[in-house]
């Protein structure tokens, strides 16, 4: 029971490049996931952060056994299910669902919300058409939608109210996993906090575990347990939240909790923003694949890859300075500098003397 | 409104039917009304028919329209012109429901297949579409009626082949575009299998170009049919075709034009009925255009 849910070892995503019409040659591969490796326990919710097209969606689709892997092995429950296919594979996708980023392309138009929520229970012979109507309503109502729902079409629903019938949609075969890809980033503010706090709702009653695939720290921060973050397709730290967010280890991690917008005009201008691009996963650098844009960068930096390696308990880096970078400097924890703190208390008792 | 109502579950007011959403647009319930008069006159020819299509009275040759009689007039040969298109409209229905049908679920599943497995079928299958599409229609038809010896059947098989390639392209197209969407991946990572995969949400979401293109293409396939009649491939004399009468009458346009403008009328009203009905049916069978 305490071994881990998932087990991902040195996944890799290859995509050839080729080029000439008759006699195809391979000019180059994408190296668009490189080795990655982590863990999930049940109930746990592991965020996996970094940029746009850094691999973070392509390690969920691979998990989830939706593209095949060039390289590396996924256990399952204690199996490996890397190499199984047919009807194993079938049986497998029972346990493990998917939400989806964009919630108008998820849905399919011409099914009705209990079609689309009874489809994988029809899939895997759960129940029969009674107890399936019965468990969709029981569903939407988990999801926070009515029973009368279910006889409406997607088109019907606003963002956040697909997004819930996607939800309800993975849970309908009660799995075990959930990946979740981006559930949020295409919904506005005040929806995201509904759903973010219905995900998490969900774990605490199902004990799901979640593959949390995000950009925005902000929603990591809420509902992560730990968090990996990924940067050209390979995973440069990990630690629990607390830690990541208190000290992080890798110059990278650091630059993106640096970004984050922070309600602090004193910062302005002690935050260096990060220079240059992320280089193309065609091209990976040699040595750290961050040495381009990394301001702590040495000799050795431009030459040795780095591993992923153990700092402290649960707390892992690929970096070779690690221990010798200069403290942080910011405070990442989302805090304010001390005489802004101060203003904004005065107001609050200000507000509250005149209430 | 009262506590009661409003704690109780709201009822979602009851969905028109397909027929009932068909029927609201008025351009729509006319040519679905013309439609079902086509197909009942078609079916019942020999019922309605006031005399046999190929009895003929030399002496009413090129009756025209009115005649004691003759309400569109006799042909070239004194044949009733309402008993020959009756028939006749028998034959060009059963010819473009049969090609349509034929032809196009084959290229419909090409289709599929192309855009489903793209990866090991796309190239097999759109080369082989290349390649029929490369012959006309016409020399097909010529090859078939070779083969066959000419006939209703080698028009259909004909008219089928030229179709395939066509929906095929128009069906891979429009699958092509709803693969990439999130709701295909969804589905497979429930683990259904492929067949349930392109039935239940690859194919439906290509329906809209399924049938504009199908009844686009019956108007056609009649068309073509009675070109292939006219070059004496399909429906041989005295055989009564929409498009052969069309073209028998081509030669006393001058004398008795009614020979050849009435078939022409009934082609040009079916094909527009078909395709009137064919757009409507689309629309209503689209959910997220419903009200």
């Amino acid at each position: 029971m305490n071994a881990p849910l998932l087990e991902v070892t040195d996944l890799a995503k290859h995509y050839p490049v080729r080029k000439g019409l008759i006699l195809a040659r391979q000019v180059g591969t994408v190296r668009a996931v490189d080795g990655v490796s982590f863990t999930l326990n049940r109930g746990e919710t592991l965020a996996l952060v970094g940029e746009s097209g850094c691999g973070k969606s392509t390690t969920a689709r691979l998990v989830l056994r939706l593209i095949e892997p060039s390289a590396g092995s996924l256990r399952f429950d204690g199996r490996d299910i890397t190499g199984i296919s047919g009807s194993a594979l079938r049986a497998m996708r029972r346990r493990m669902q998917i939400v989806f980023q964009d919630p108008y392309a998820s849905l399919n138009p011409r099914l009705t919300v209990a079609e689309t929520i009874a489809e994988p229970m029809q899939v895997h012979g759960i129940g029969d058409a009674a107890s399936r109507r019965a468990r969709v309503a029981e569903l939407l109502g988990l999801v926070g939608l009515r029973a009368f729902h279910a006889e409406r079409y997607p088109h019907e629903f606003s963002g956040g109210q697909r997004q819930r019938i996607g939800i309800a949609r993975a849970l309908s075969v009660q799995p075990d996993l959930v990946v979740c890809d981006e559930p949020v980033s295409a919904l506005d503010v005040s929806i995201q906090a509904q759903v973010v706090n219905l995900l998490k709702d969900l774990q605490r009653r199902f004990g799901l575990a979640y593959l949390f695939i995000a950009h925005d720290l902000a929603v990591v921060k809420h509902v992560a347990d730990r968090v990996a973050v990924m940067y050209l397709g390979s995973i440069v730290e990990t630690a629990s939240k607390r830690d990541l967010f208190a000290t992080p280890r890798h110059p990278y991690t650091r630059a993106l909790l640096a970004a984050i917008p922070h309600p602090d005009p004193t910062r302005r201008g002690r935050v260096k923003p990060l220079g240059g691009d992320v280089p193309s996963p065609m091209n990976v650098p040699p040595g750290c694949r961050f040495h381009t844009r990394c301001p702590f960068a040495q000799d050795r930096c431009r030459k040795e890859e780095p591993v992923l390696r153990q700092l402290a308990d649960g707390h892992a880096a690929a970096c070779h300075v690690a221990e010798s970078l200069p403290p942080a400097g910011l405070d990442f924890s989302g805090g304010l500098a001390p005489a802004a703190a101060m203003r904004l208390a005065l107001y609050a008792r200000a507000r509250d003397a005149a209430a | 409104m009262s506590a009661a109502t409003e704690t109780s579950e709201p009822i979602a007011p009851p969905r028109p039917g397909i027929l009932a959403r068909l029927l609201r647009e008025p351009a729509a319930a006319v040519s679905l009304i013309l439609v079902v008069l086509i197909i009942a006159a078609a079916v019942l020819a020999p019922v309605l028919a006031p005399t046999d299509p190929y009895d003929n009275d030399l002496s009413l040759a090129m009756q025209p329209p009115g005649s004691p009689g003759l309400p569109l007039g006799a042909d070239a040969q004194g044949r009733d012109m309402v008993t020959r298109l009756l028939y006749g409209l028998r034959v060009s229905l059963l010819m473009g429901f049969a090609a349509v049908a034929l032809g196009g679920s084959l290229g419909a599943l090409l289709g599929f297949l192309a855009a489903f497995y793209h990866r090991w079928l796309d190239g097999p299958i759109m080369r082989l579409v290349d390649i029929l599409l490369s012959f006309p229609a016409i020399l097909v038809g010529l090859a078939i009626a070779a083969i066959f010896g000419p006939g209703i059947f080698s028009v259909v098989l004909a008219l089928s082949v030229a179709t395939v390639p066509l929906m095929a392209r128009i069906v891979r197209g429009s699958a092509m575009v709803v693969m990439r969407l999130d709701f295909i991946e969804a589905a497979r990572a429930t683990g259904m299998t492929d067949a349930r995969l392109i039935w239940r949400h690859l194919a439906p979401n290509c329906l809209s170009s399924i049938f504009v293109f199908a009844t686009l293409r019956f108007g056609q396939v009649i068309l073509l049919g009675s070109a292939l009649s006219f070059l004496g491939l399909g429906a041989q004399p005295p055989t009564p075709e929409l498009g052969a009468m069309a073209s028998e009458g081509r030669n006393f346009l001058f004398f008795a034009p009614h020979i050849a403008v009435v078939p022409c009328i009934v082609i040009f009203i079916v094909v527009l009925a078909f395709n009137v009905l064919g757009d409507a049916l689309r629309d209503a069978l689209d959910p997220r255009l419903r009200v």
